[in-house]
């Protein structure tokens, strides 16, 4: 069958009995947790959507040290916030089987950084596998799973976004239901990493890795293609660099050996060893950082190696961005000093094609909150920006982020900003977003009295992602009764005392809302709520709605509702404003919008 | 080998399509690849997806590499034109979506012969279609998609057969099959019946 990367990931980890998977959504990983939670209830397994990346992990760990085995899905950045209790759970070790799954994003397709998680399984000293193609991330899965067993270790399985995107044929096997439960066996000189028992387990992990090591020389995982004829030019890869370097290869009509490392980490090294032997000259292909490369360099010198090692110090790859195999293959014919023919492309003149960035949608909520709060700051006030759909807002005519760095940093840095500017400081955070990250800012915020607006866009749903549910909601995945909780509740219980909810379709009430909160003393919070436009629309509650369009005879063609407002379903062409029937969600903003009331309800 | 590179914008359907591709050329015991776009860039930005068909490992397409450039909206079908060569055929809707920087910048959206002159430019074969207006006649005015798929067929550069198509639309869409098999059709016949250079 014709499967995701994520999907094979997903179909992998049930063949390898999983009793629980948990994940938080982000871009190239949600699929993984799409998957599994659509099919939990059938396979019989325990499926959250946590409230961030570390809850997942400890989750997770919670059931594999009982036994169990758990799988624990995430996008890269997502592993910085996991990360304080995967290195830990390195020293206690495991006993079910427990993997963890880092999609990382070369090129920043839908993240805010394109670092290189391989940097966590060295710093933590955890075994990595990296498959290349969907049927590898099917099999690897399970074999991550055994590994994991074996070594007692927490494995990670790292993806990019052309491994987790990319659809192609996978054989699978049969689904055999795992172990669910599991009595937790006692063991505090293990599990309970105080420091006297850290420092003992620090030489069990350390033991734990040389035995890796060996794993990693047998392993099939680890395999040379020749290509050719073979020859004494060689090259080492992993990951979807493995799939340039075949179709380079074949574009040069080389004659190569390829080494192909699917367990990449610790270092198989007497494997390294052999290949730097038998070749006089091997080039190290990996996006992103020079980690193989590095470590590949350390072995030679340690063997005294006289082997030619090319890749990134010497220029023949960048450090940046994903590969392709044309940026593979002009970087071997440049290691190798081949003449290769490397087809050329004609020049196109796109600089001057308008755009098309992504927007936020017709009828977005967040489109409506926007324009209220320019209008009501006159565009005066400093914006701290959170991640998700909502960061789209930075984009004329809203200009609404000024400072964004991580999951929950809108109330975090707006602290820093109030503090040191006059300026009015408002924090932008959505609903998913301020239970994963903002609380702890915000009851920072209150205990010392920074003084800010924090508005939390409340969209019922974790919107950018595909529409996850997230503490807030109401229905959570097939397989476990769900409590909502109250952002209100929360937001008191931090000790908030000045609290509004608003709907954002309601500009007058929203802009009077953000003016007399900005008069306040302290931290003041409004929950501004309104269903993402996207589900309303697809549930038919928008029917309910009604559509709306120009009255060409009233408009003054004073371009208001396109260059202070913004809607997809709006457009202007030869000076005329039109709106789109089909797109038109009937939010009626651009009827408020509008000072010459030419929008109109449809009748 | 055949390298199909889909462009168009976030909510036309292309990921569908790739997939109807992708069965297509596994009913047909091809090996074959595809590459979507997901997260931030669904909402109404520009979409690419790939599909490689044959013994490909990776999923991507470089520059002035595709066989056929399938646009399902003419300002994508220029943009898009950085993978064609004189190897490639470009078949593109005429369907227009105007990008909101067109009404807010004043920026201009080429018109339909300036898309054409340069597209004949670059490409072997440059082919507008009215996607939108040929799903009409087929009773799925929704399903432009399918019509492109159709096009895509009747370039009879995939190398699959027909049959394989339409086994792979039932596949994928539950809803209106006879008129989205009717929509396959229109597309097919509007591509392989014209002149062939």
């Amino acid at each position: 069958m014709l499967l995701l990367g994520n999907e094979a990931i997903a179909r992998g980890a049930l063949e390898a009995g999983i009793a629980v998977a948990t994940t938080y959504p982000g871009t190239p990983a949600s699929e993984i947790g799409d998957a599994l939670a659509r099919v939990a209830k059938d396979a019989g397994i325990y499926f959250e959507y946590s409230t961030n990346e570390i809850v997942a992990t400890e989750f997770a760990i919670g059931a594999a040290a009982s036994g169990v085995r758990a799988l624990v899905s995430m996008k890269h950045v997502g592993l910085n916030v996991a990360a304080d209790a995967l290195l830990t759970f390195a020293y206690t070790g495991t006993r079910g089987g427990f993997v963890l799954v880092t999609a990382d994003d070369p090129s920043c397709h839908s993240s805010q950084n394109e670092q290189d998680n391989r940097y966590y399984a060295l710093l933590g000293g955890i075994p990595l596998l990296e498959p290349s193609s969907p049927q590898e991330c099917f099999e690897m899965t399970k074999e991550a799973f055994a590994l994991s067993e074996k070594l007692e270790l927490p494995v990670i399985l790292r993806t990019t976004t052309r491994v987790s995107h990319v659809r192609g044929p996978v054989v699978v096997g049969e689904i055999v239901p795992g172990q669910k439960k599991r009595e937790f066996v006692k063991d505090p000189k293990r599990f309970v990493t105080m420091p006297a028992v850290a420092r003992a387990r620090h030489l069990i992990l350390l033991e734990r890795l040389r035995e890796a090591s060996k794993l990693a020389d047998g392993s099939a995982l680890n395999r040379v293609y020749k290509i050719g004829a073979g020859g004494r030019s060689g090259i080492i890869t992993s990951s979807a660099s493995f799939n340039y370097v075949m179709d380079a290869a074949k574009m040069l009509v080389m004659s190569t050996e390829v080494l192909k490392l699917g367990f990449s980490h610790p270092l198989p090294t007497h494997l390294i060893v052999e290949f730097l032997k038998t070749h006089d000259s091997v080039a190290v292909v990996e996006e992103l950082e020079p980690i193989l490369e590095t470590s590949i360099r350390a072995v030679a010198q340690h063997e005294g190696l006289e082997t030619k090692i090319l890749g990134k110090a010497d220029g023949a790859f960048p450090q940046a961005y994903e590969f392709d195999q044309a940026i593979v293959a002009s970087g071997l014919a440049k290691a190798f000093g081949l003449k290769g023919e490397i087809a050329k492309t004609v020049s196109v003149d796109l600089q001057n094609l308008p755009v098309r960035p992504p927007v936020l949608c017709a009828g977005c909520p967040h489109s409506a909150t926007y324009f209220a709060v320019n209008k009501a700051t006159n565009r005066k006030a400093i914006f701290a920006s959170d991640i998700g759909c909502y960061t789209l807002g930075v984009a004329p005519p809203y200009n609404a982020a000024d400072l964004l760095v991580c999951m929950g940093s809108s109330v975090g840095t707006a602290g820093g900003l109030a503090r040191v500017n006059d300026q009015p400081v408002i924090a932008f955070i959505g609903d998913s977003t301020f239970f994963h990250a903002g609380i702890p800012g915000l009851i920072n915020a209150v205990h010392h009295g920074h003084k800010f607006l924090l508005m939390i866009l409340d969209n019922r749903t974790t919107a950018m992602t595909g529409h996850q549910p997230h503490p807030g909601s109401s229905k959570g995945p097939s397989c476990c009764d769900i409590t909502s909780v109250s952002i209100e509740e929360v937001v008191k219980g931090c000790g908030v005392k000045w609290l509004k909810v608003v709907d954002p379709y309601d500009i007058k009430t929203t802009t009077d809302t953000v003016k007399q909160a900005l008069t306040q003393n302290g931290v003041s919070v409004i929950i501004a709520r309104r269903e993402c436009a996207l589900i309303s629309k697809r549930d038919q509650n928008g029917a309910i709605l009604k559509k709306h369009y120009i009255d060409q005879e009233v408009c003054k063609k004073c371009r208001t509702c396109v260059e202070k407002f913004q809607c997809p379903a709006i457009s202007s062409v030869d000076k005329v404003q039109m709106i789109d029937d089909a797109s038109c969600a009937g939010c009626s903003v651009c009827a408020q919008v509008c000072p010459y009331k030419a929008i109109k309800e449809a009748r | 080998m055949a390298d199909i590179y889909l462009v168009g914008v976030g909510g036309q359907g292309i990921i569908t399509a790739s997939r109807i591709i992708g069965d297509a050329a596994i009913l047909a015991g091809r090996n074959v690849l595809l590459s979507e776009t997901h997260g931030m860039a669904q909402r109404g930005g520009s979409v690419v997806c790939t599909a490689r068909i044959g013994e490909v490992y990776s999923p991507l397409i470089p520059d002035g590499q595709a066989d056929v450039v399938l646009s399902f909206e003419l300002l994508e079908a220029l943009r898009a034109l950085c993978k064609a060569s004189k190897n490639t055929v470009v078949v593109s809707s005429t369907e227009k979506m105007i990008p909101l920087s067109v009404s807010s910048q004043k920026l201009k959206y080429p018109t339909l012969d300036e898309v054409r002159t340069e597209g004949a430019k670059i490409a072997r074969e440059f082919v507008l279609i009215d996607a939108s207006k040929l799903a009409g006649e087929a009773g799925v005015p929704m399903s432009s998609n399918i019509v492109m798929v159709g096009a895509l067929a009747g370039t009879g550069l995939t190398n699959l057969d027909r049959k394989h198509f339409e086994e792979a639309i039932e596949m994928n869409i539950t809803r209106n099959v006879k008129e989205n098999l009717a929509a396959f059709s229109k597309g097919f016949d509007a591509v392989s019946t014209k002149s062939r250079t």
